[in-house]
């Protein structure tokens, strides 16, 4: 309790995990009332602070969502994050991150679960959750909107 | 006949099934995110105007069900172990006892920026083309029954898994991934494999010796096109009883087979080519040496409708004998099967509905010119009707 207390000291009042995540959920609104095309979202790769690389290709990162890559450079454990298969955010992250369509990742996890090749991503349901499980977990890699300036994450750029 | 049937095995394995999601879900919450459980619990009911397939169908047969459960754990992030237990039924041809689907250790020992490298040892799935590795797994499958022309049930064990090893590696590049698996292994047969092959359960035995198995596929865009290359080969070795007809021989066995997919975002395009030598060799004067192929090849169409509904549409055909198609020489031969034992020729119509992203319900109709892939285990080849239609209706779980 204390470290999460220190560690969402510095934090603005929006990200506080304990908080109905008001702003997300408003623009999640708005955009879905002006631009109902899942286009209109931005995006970021965000991953644990203490991740060593910065910049990603996006092959990489394909790899890494169909969990083709189990490891980081470092040798640590890649632990993967993602929103539902139906989430707006989850979808336009496939589409314009990644360049796959949502169905593609989910064909690629039960390949991997059901031929026992491999592990299906864990599922967040909100932004406030992604924050949240991502610092807290060594290796985890995940994304959120891009307006969303959260400092006790990183940003992994897609080259 | 034996409707209904439920061996304790699938008794137990379904009642696992409803005992353990929520405990898989809750094992994040007991600190270890390195286990992972999975499963699919599926039912199918079956007619058909003439003919059996998955049991006595021409009366409606219920005797289709898929249990699955898997387990797997990362050892370390290198290293991981899994295995899945299955029990299927399937007619005559399965009888819903529990095997071991697949139980191996995958170590992903390279892994580099563009390209990486990994084994896995003990038994594994074997890699054909675009759906065999998950073929029991109804939510993985086009179809409630794959396309036959393929993916054969009625000889399904030579297909399925091998004890054995496989090496695989991807290699990711601007213009597409290439993705590779290769090994050796011994494929885990039954008795269907020597009623496909011999014609009948046998006092003797057929069993596998190690196979060579590898499959090269080319991914674009995250598998928008999908480009495999399948082999396998090895052979069967029978061992004859006091009483049979058959001597101390081999049935050598190639295949081949050529994928493509094509996926949009509401539009799925398959098709899916084979050939397979089958060379007979020393097994006696009822099975003189002959070398034949057996090919095959399907198309399909898939749609999504709205975002839970997919529409399908497919041409299967399979030829037993790629030198005899229309079976006339099969027909005229000392046995006098009848030519449509030799091919079939399937329109499938198809509509899946996805109630929740863990339920789902899907009913097809099959239009079948031919019998070639009826197991005869169900059915007496001088009696199978020649044209005939089907109807599948299942329900799966999975979670």
């Amino acid at each position: 309790m204390e470290k999460r207390q220190d560690r969402t000291a510095g934090i603005p009042d929006k990200d506080s995990p304990r908080r109905f995540p008001l702003a997300p959920v408003l623009l999640l609104v708005f955009s879905l009332l002006f631009f109902p095309s899942p286009q209109a979202f931005a995006l970021q790769l965000i991953t644990h602070p203490d991740t060593e690389i910065t910049e990603i290709n996006r092959s990489t990162a394909r790899a890494i969502f169909s969990m083709r890559r189990q490891v980081w450079p470092d040798g640590a454990a890649i632990r993967v994050f993602v929103f539902p298969d139906k989430h707006k955010l989850h979808k336009a992250f496939a589409k314009q991150l990644l360049g796959v369509f949502p169905h593609q990742l989910r064909r690629a996890w039960d390949r991997k679960v059901f031929s026992g090749t491999g592990q299906a991503p864990d599922t967040v349901q909100s932004e406030a959750e992604m924050i949240e499980i991502i610092k807290k977990t060594p290796g985890a890699i995940g994304y959120i909107s891009k307006d969303i300036r959260d400092e006790s994450v990183q940003i992994l750029e897609v080259e | 006949m034996n409707r209904y049937r439920f061996s304790k095995w699938s008794r137990r394995l379904v009642l696992l099934s409803w005992l353990l999601p929520p405990l898989a879900t809750a094992s994040p919450l007991f600190g270890d995110e390195n286990l992972q459980i999975h499963g699919f619990l599926s039912q199918g009911y079956t007619h058909t105007s003439a003919n059996s397939w998955f049991g006595d169908s021409s009366n409606g047969s219920w005797d289709f069900r898929e249990l699955g459960l898997n387990a797997s754990y990362r050892l370390t992030p290198q290293l991981q172990i899994s295995g899945q237990l299955l029990s299927l039924t399937a007619g005559e041809m399965q009888d819903g006892s529990l095997s071991l689907d697949y139980g191996l250790l995958d170590y992903h020992f390279a892994s580099f920026d563009n390209w990486n490298l990994g084994l896995r040892i003990g038994r594994v799935k074997t890699p054909i083309g675009l759906y065999n590795e998950t073929r029991d797994v109804a939510f993985t499958r086009p179809t409630n029954f794959l396309p036959q022309s393929i993916y054969f049930d009625k000889v399904r064990n030579l297909e399925l898994s091998n004890d054995g090893f496989e090496i695989y590696s991807d290699l990711l590049t601007d213009w597409g991934d290439l993705l590779f698996q290769g090994g050796m292994g011994k494929p885990v047969t039954d008795k269907n494999v020597e009623y496909a092959y011999l014609g009948n359960d046998w006092q003797g035995e057929l069993s596998a010796d190690l196979f060579v198995f590898g499959r090269i596929m080319y991914e674009l865009d995250g598998g928008r096109i999908r480009l495999s290359a399948t082999i396998a080969d090895g052979d069967l070795n029978f061992d004859p009883g006091p009483t049979d007809p058959f001597t101390d021989g081999t049935i050598g066995i190639q295949l081949r087979v050529l994928s493509l997919q094509y996926n949009a975002e509401a539009w799925h395009f398959t098709t899916e080519y084979m050939q397979e030598d089958v060379i007979n060799r020393d097994l006696g004067v009822f099975r003189p040496d002959k070398d034949s192929a057996a090919e095959g090849y399907y198309l399909q169409l898939a749609h999504d409708l709205f975002s839970d509904w997919e529409i399908i549409a497919r041409y299967d055909v399979s030829y037993l004998d790629r030198n005899d198609r229309d079976g006339t020489k099969q027909e005229a031969g000392p046995f006098g099967i009848p030519a449509h034992n030799m091919f079939a020729k399937d329109w499938t119509l198809g509509l899946r509905w996805d109630v929740t992203p863990a339920f789902m319900v899907r009913g097809e109709y099959h239009w079948v010119d031919g019998t070639a892939w009826l197991s005869l285990r169900e059915n007496n080849p001088f009696q199978t009707e020649r044209h005939w239609q089907m109807f599948s209706l299942l329900a799966s779980y999975r979670f």
